[in-house]
């Protein structure tokens, strides 16, 4: 059997392929989902305090693609701990928990809070989310904003950091960099992109957020190019999101240079894709003589 | 919960531009529970997954109602036998039934009849006398089939049975069902708060995991559809803020 596993800083993955965060709830919802394959999964995002979400209509489909507004509607940090982490701490791959903030501090405290809970392997800080009045997205496209939300959950945690950056930038290499240097285990790239669908009938916005998040197989080269400049300028792992549905996808993410990927709204319509993915990948190292994932030659905008 | 590759085994229509669909699909058919809906996927097709309630599912057969309104449902109308979707199902949580109700009259608009012959066969097996109260804009549209035992038809326009909405149709029971446009329901709660309806909504999984399906709550905050619903206590929503965003009303 080709060897698929990777190891991301202090984090061992029997799998290059986790859930992506919003995508797949807290794990316990669905129950066809193949969990054989599932390298890791990272939680709906999650704020300290309960949060009711934004107002309906919150999805609408696009060409190749879909558009949330969601609002990060969650229980709060303390349901999280006493519902579904004590399932996670008896799974047999890690959960990272999203982490949300309305400021640098919410978010350091989100994690202290966290760090030490069983079923917690982790954390993928959110500084990416389009749907959010405060904080989200506006750490995420300031690099100064940026690290200090990452040193702030740094400071208060052993377990590893990821930090998930959103597309809506002019240089994701220039947060990519401010994120790595204040101790970030690896980078998430990238979070939806923010788009806006209008209804000529009532020649208004169809979400009542107005604008909400791109994701699905429209987004992905726009995704494939942003990981790629991510891994170019930095030497922490980047896990690739955006678009993938099928093995193929994950691979162009792989060979773009990231050590795993995500799979989001690909899980929406085919609750095997993760483990369709899973499969395929090590199937095309098999056909290419390829004797681990580890080994699949990459290419980085510097080669 | 299943995810069956479902053929087409049957399509007839009832209504003017009105169809029902049959699947074989037999587990999900045998696990399916009245208001409980099944989530089809289309290949090729629109890339989300879409929600129709379960008509009826009788010997392996999962059968749905619908009309085009979209990309969706017209490549679903434009199906072959043989033809197969992804049928993933069943899901959500139905109608509740008590024997103790003694009558219930399942009231519908338009499209919002989907639902009912699978609850009313549940109904009558539970000992229920079953009033089927269906409304639509005018006699074409109104769905030629019925199950119950005894059946009220209403028209906007007079064209057959009673003259408005089917609302106001509805006799002395011991519990009300109803499904239909969202302001239809909305009325439905002004008047019996504890009317069992089925609501709409747009969704992304149909499994609980992505909050696309928010349905707001009179207490405050938001549900799932496809998870705690898409059945709901009448008088347990907060009716204007649910969107009426569905483009296809079909009666008042
Ligand atoms: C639980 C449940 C049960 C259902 N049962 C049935 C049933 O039994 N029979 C039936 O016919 N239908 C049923 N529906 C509705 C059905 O799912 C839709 O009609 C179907 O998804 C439409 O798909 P489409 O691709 O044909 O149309 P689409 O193109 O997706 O949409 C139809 C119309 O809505 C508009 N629209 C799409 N998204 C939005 C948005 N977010 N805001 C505003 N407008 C929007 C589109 O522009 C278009 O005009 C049910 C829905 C739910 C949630
Ligand atoms: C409905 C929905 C909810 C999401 N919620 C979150 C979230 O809570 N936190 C987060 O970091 N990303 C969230 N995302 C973004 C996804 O994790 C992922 O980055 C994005 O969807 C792109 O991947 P995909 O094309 O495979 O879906 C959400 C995406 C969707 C579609
Ligand atoms: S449709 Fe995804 S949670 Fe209900």
């Amino acid at each position: 059997m080709t060897d698929v596993g990777v190891v991301l800083g202090s984090l061992a993955l029997r799998g290059p392929v986790l859930a992506a965060s919003g995508t797949f709830g807290y794990g316990t919802e669905v129950p066809l989902l193949e969990r054989r394959a599932l390298g890791g999964m990272v939680s709906k995002g999650i704020f300290l305090r309960p949060r009711a979400g934004t107002a309906p209509p919150r999805i609408v489909e696009t060409p190749s693609g879909m558009l949330n507004a969601i609002g990060l509607q969650g229980p709060g940090v303390e349901a999280l701990i006493r519902d579904y982490a004590p399932a996670w701490a008896g799974w047999e791959f890690p959960v990272l928990v999203n982490l949300n903030g309305e400021s640098v501090e919410e978010y350091g405290e989100l994690a202290a809070r966290l760090d030490g809970v069983p079923g917690v392997a982790g954390f993928e800080v959110n500084i990416s989310c389009p749907n959010v009045d405060q904080g989200g997205m506006y750490f995420g496209n300031d690099p100064v904003a940026a690290a200090r939300v990452t040193a702030a959950v740094r400071r208060r945690t052993r377990l590893p950091v990821w930090v998930k950056l959103t597309p809506m930038v002019t240089d994701i290499g220039v947060i990519a960099r401010a994120v790595e240097a204040e101790g970030a285990d690896a980078l998430c790239a990238v979070n939806t992109f923010v788009g806006m669908s209008i209804d000529l009938r009532t020649r208004r916005p169809r979400l009542a957020n107005r604008t909400g998040g791109l994701s699905g197989p429209a987004v992905r080269p726009l995704a494939v190019h942003l990981a790629n400049q991510a891994a170019g300028a930095v030497r922490i792992p980047v896990v690739g999101i955006g678009g993938i549905a099928t093995a193929e996808d994950a691979l162009e993410f792989l060979v773009a240079g990231c050590a795993a990927v995500q799979v989001g709204t690909a899980t929406f319509i085919d609750g095997g894709a993760i483990a369709a993915v899973h499969d395929g990948i090590a199937a095309y190292l098999e056909r290419e003589g390829i004797a681990s994932l580890e080994k699949l030659p990459r290419c980085l905008p510097r080669d | 919960m299943f995810q069956p590759e479902a053929p087409l085994v049957e399509r007839r229509q009832v209504a003017r531009d009105l169809f029902v669909l049959a699947f074989a699909a037999p587990e999900v058919a045998a696990a399916a529970l009245p208001g409980q809906f099944v989530n089809l996927l289309l290949r090729p097709g629109p890339l989300l997954r879409r929600p129709f309630s379960v008509h009826r599912a009788t010997e392996g057969r999962v059968e749905i109602l619908l009309r085009a309104v979209g990309a969706g449902t017209a490549g679903l109308l434009a199906l072959r036998p043989g033809d197969c979707v992804s049928l993933l199902g069943p899901l959500g949580a139905g109608f509740r039934l008590d024997a103790a109700w003694g009558s219930i009259a399942l009231l519908s608009g338009g499209l919002g009849v989907a639902p009912f012959p699978l609850a009313a066969q549940a109904a009558r097996a539970a000992g229920l006398e079953v009033t089927w109260v269906h409304g639509a804009r005018t006699a074409a549209d109104l769905c030629s089939e019925w199950e119950g035992d005894r059946v009220v038809w209403a028209t906007d326009d007079g064209s057959r049975g009673f003259a408005g909405s089917a609302v106001d149709a509805v006799p002395e029971v011991g519990a009300i069902l109803a499904c239909g446009p969202n302001p239809m329901l909305a009325a439905v709660a002004r008047r019996w708060p504890e009317a069992q309806v089925a609501v709409e909504t747009y969704m992304g999984c149909g499994t609980g995991v992505c909050l696309g399906c928010a349905v707001p709550k009179a207490a405050g905050g938001y549900d799932r559809a496809c998870s705690e619903g898409p059945v709901y206590r009448a008088g347990d929503i907060d009716w204007p803020a649910l969107p009426d965003h569905l483009h296809y009303r079909l009666t008042a």
